[in-house]
């Protein structure tokens, strides 16, 4: 009779059972991811300022985005930034990991000395490559000594951009190495083995078996790198300075967020506009990437 | 457990809504704005990166007030300076903005125009006369009646140059430049001597810069900005002289106050604003330029050289407003701070404190002679950023400055573009 009751209680909890598991986890998403969003996606229909309560302004800071030349300039940044960094971050781990993934003495170091600048703090990274590339310094003294002359790379808007951009790639290549060596462990040796009998060179194995076997992780890489390439901050506004580099001519679009919605005087209204942007493009990049994928695959 | 389709509306309702009352018109949570109560309470003060280097001077200074006023608690906060305004603006919107607050005229704007700073000619009119004139008044805001912050400490600063560089440029090192057409002159004549590899300057020309060139910045009721003039125009196109002339640093346009200092410590430029706490940086960091410094007054066509302000606000919804307000007086009177000058190279705002022989009598050393020079310049001295110009309207105007100086734009139309951007920021602040 005991036992009836207890199996009856359990039976009768158990519609409600999954949402107290779920409880902690769905209590964090909402306070931190989308109470956050929908306070965004709210903000950028009002003109709220920081310590100014907002109005309800319909669409005008979207209006006011598509007038905006700062806006257009993030806009094509963050885009070239995207372009830039993506194919040289999908390409060069894939050759690093086949690099190291041999089996030869002290390679060990070697896998560690690629990984060391992923867990570098990217403001020491920033700063160090500052030092390197300034008018100063080791970069343009080694251009000088061998007759090259001085290069802006801090000072001339593309080159800047550019340096950035490979301060990304050299701190990302670690990372994205890690996920094509646990791809590249599960590509069956003697689909190598059999292509080499088939007389196909390196190149050609490399094309025809590593490619295609890894193909799925390649997309995993673009998507990820497509995403935080778009959403790039750090690198340039410690290579660029807060303005964004000469003019403001650097800037990207999250710095454009950071700079017009932060402060005593930020626009929050309309920096919640800029983010909703930024959110759009970046889950259309996703799309595309995974799209991209499955046309593929058909 | 089924969410019924009412209940989900109600919560994706709430969740979509509860933001709005964010926007609401905030609730003023009631400080009293009458000072004349009992000192007594617990309150908190907040300094800006001042822990570090002062900690024993500011637990003397919390332990002094509470003895003088038994009752009283004084938690002491102190915020880096990296991020200080948006450490404040979150705190300012999130209700714990603390009771006193350490501010420069800038911040303290926005936070008198949400209602958040104490209007002191209403609670404390009758310390006034205890600061200098200019002083008190660099923390009124144009379209506002009233003083928001006690004006705390003032410091203004020499021109440092090196004269080795000058030397080996054919320059007297004993006649550093004295105007500005002196200063565009040599530095011309740097660049050329040297094949533009020394800059004499590495900053490009700030709102303060247009200020003490003789620019108007603000017109007369403070509704608009009128650094366009020609003074303005006139100013920027010598700029554009000698960042073609590379006698203006090439990387200035992306240089901040740090790497410009640091640029000047590796004599990869000539000349450098600064203050005579900068003296034992050059001695202990760069002995080979603290060799050949040289010292010179800051040029300005306007007989006024700048200075730059701290204040000591008192947030206007504190519970304790006569504590607050006593703290942040006590913080900021004579005594204290002659005893923090002592301390450290800034000047007090008090009146008659800088005549005291400390700002008065030379010792024969380079510290007192800059510290003498600048209290001496600091009794006409004018605090040229506008407290209206806001960081958004510091990068316009940097951006377009910018524009001229690769020649994106001329002088006058980066400018007329700065003052259109400034004027439309200002209006949308309220």
């Amino acid at each position: 009779m005991a036992n009836l009751t207890v199996r009856s209680r359990v039976r009768r909890q158990l519609p409600t059972s999954p949402w107290l598991f779920a409880a902690p986890g769905l209590l964090v998403t909402g306070v931190f991811v989308l109470y956050p969003f929908v306070s965004t996606l709210v903000n950028s229909f009002t003109d709220r300022r920081t310590l100014i309560p907002g109005r309800f302004v319909g669409l005008a800071n979207y209006r006011e985005l598509l007038h905006d030349d700062m806006f257009w300039t993030g806009l094509r940044n963050s885009t070239l930034y995207v372009l830039g960094v993506v194919p040289a971050l999908v390409i060069l781990p894939l050759l690093l990991a086949l690099l190291v993934q041999k089996n030869i003495p002290g390679i060990t170091f070697f896998r560690s000395a690629f990984y060391t600048p992923v867990v570098a703090s990217i403001v020491v990274v920033g700063l160090i490559w500052v030092w390197l590339l300034d008018e100063r310094g080791l970069v343009n003294s080694l251009l000088e000594a061998v007759g090259a002359g001085r290069v802006g790379f801090l000072s001339d808007q593309w080159l800047l951009l550019l340096s950035a951009m490979a301060v990304t790639v050299w701190k990302g290549l670690g990372y994205y190495m890690i996920i094509y060596l646990a791809a590249l462990a599960n590509v069956p040796r003697e689909l190598h083995e059999a292509a080499a009998v088939d007389g196909a060179g390196a190149v050609r194995r490399f094309v025809t078996v590593t490619v295609p076997a890894v193909r799925s992780t390649m997309v995993l890489v673009a998507a990820l790198a497509s995403v935080s390439a778009f959403k790039v901050f750090s690198e340039v506004y410690l290579m660029a300075g807060p303005a964004g580099g000469p003019a403001g001519e650097d800037t990207t679009l999250v710095m454009l967020v950071q700079r017009t919605g932060t402060g005593l005087t930020g626009r929050v209204g309309y920096a919640s506009a800029l983010s909703v942007v930024v959110f759009v493009v970046t889950v259309g990049l996703m799309l595309l990437v995974l799209r991209a994928d499955r046309r593929d695959e058909a | 457990m089924r969410i019924s389709r009412r209940t989900f509306a109600a919560v994706a309702a709430a969740a979509l809504f509860l933001p709005l009352s964010a926007c609401g018109s905030g609730d003023d949570g009631g400080g009293s704005t009458d000072a004349s109560g009992k000192i007594e309470g617990d309150i908190t003060f907040q300094t800006w990166n001042l822990r570090a280097n002062f900690k024993p001077y500011f637990e003397g200074l919390v332990s002094g007030f509470e003895k003088k006023y038994p009752g009283t608690h004084v938690k002491w906060i102190d915020q880096p300076a990296e991020g200080y305004a948006d450490k404040i603006s979150a705190d300012a919107a999130g209700g714990t903005l603390p009771d006193v607050v350490n501010v420069s005229p800038d911040l303290v704007a926005p936070l008198a125009k949400a209602g958040l700073a104490l209007d002191l000619d209403k609670t404390a009119a009758k310390y006034k006369p205890e600061y200098l004139e200019g002083a008190w008044a660099s923390h009124q805001i144009p379209g506002l009646s009233g003083t928001y912050a006690f004006p705390w400490y003032l410091n203004t600063g020499p021109m440092f140059y090196n004269k080795s560089l000058f030397k080996k440029a054919g320059l007297d090192p004993e006649q550093p430049p004295k105007t500005y057409d002196d200063l565009f002159t040599d530095a011309l004549q740097m660049a050329q001597q040297s094949h533009g590899k020394v800059a004499t300057l590495a900053n490009v020309p700030t709102i303060e810069d247009f200020g003490r060139y003789g620019a108007e910045l603000m017109n007369k009721e403070g509704t608009g900005f009128a650094f366009n003039d020609a003074k303005g125009v006139e100013l920027l196109t010598k700029y554009k002289e000698l960042y073609d002339a590379k006698a203006l640093d090439p990387q200035a346009l992306t240089a901040t106050p740090e790497s410009t200092g640091k640029k000047f410590l590796t004599q990869a430029v000539a000349m450098n604003p600064g203050s005579a706490l900068d003296l034992g940086n050059f001695k202990k960091n760069a002995p080979g330029l603290y060799k050949n410094i040289g010292i010179t007054d800051q040029i300005t066509s306007t007989g006024h050289v700048n200075m730059y302000v701290m204040g000591v606000m008192v947030n206007s919804r504190t519970k304790h407003t006569a504590a607050s307000v006593a703290f942040a007086h006590y913080v900021t009177d004579a005594e204290n701070q002659m005893s923090f000058a002592k301390q450290v190279a800034i000047f007090p705002s008090t009146a008659g404190s800088l005549d005291d022989p400390y700002f008065t009598k030379e010792d024969g050393t380079d510290e007192t002679r800059v510290r003498i020079a600048a209290a001496k310049s600091l009794k006409n001295a004018v605090n040229y950023t506008p407290v209206l110009f806001s960081e958004q309207m510091k990068t316009a105007l940097r951006n377009e400055v910018a524009k001229a100086l690769q020649g994106k734009e001329s002088p006058k139309a980066a400018l007329d573009n700065a003052v259109k951007a400034s004027d439309q920021l200002l209006k949308q602040q309220g």
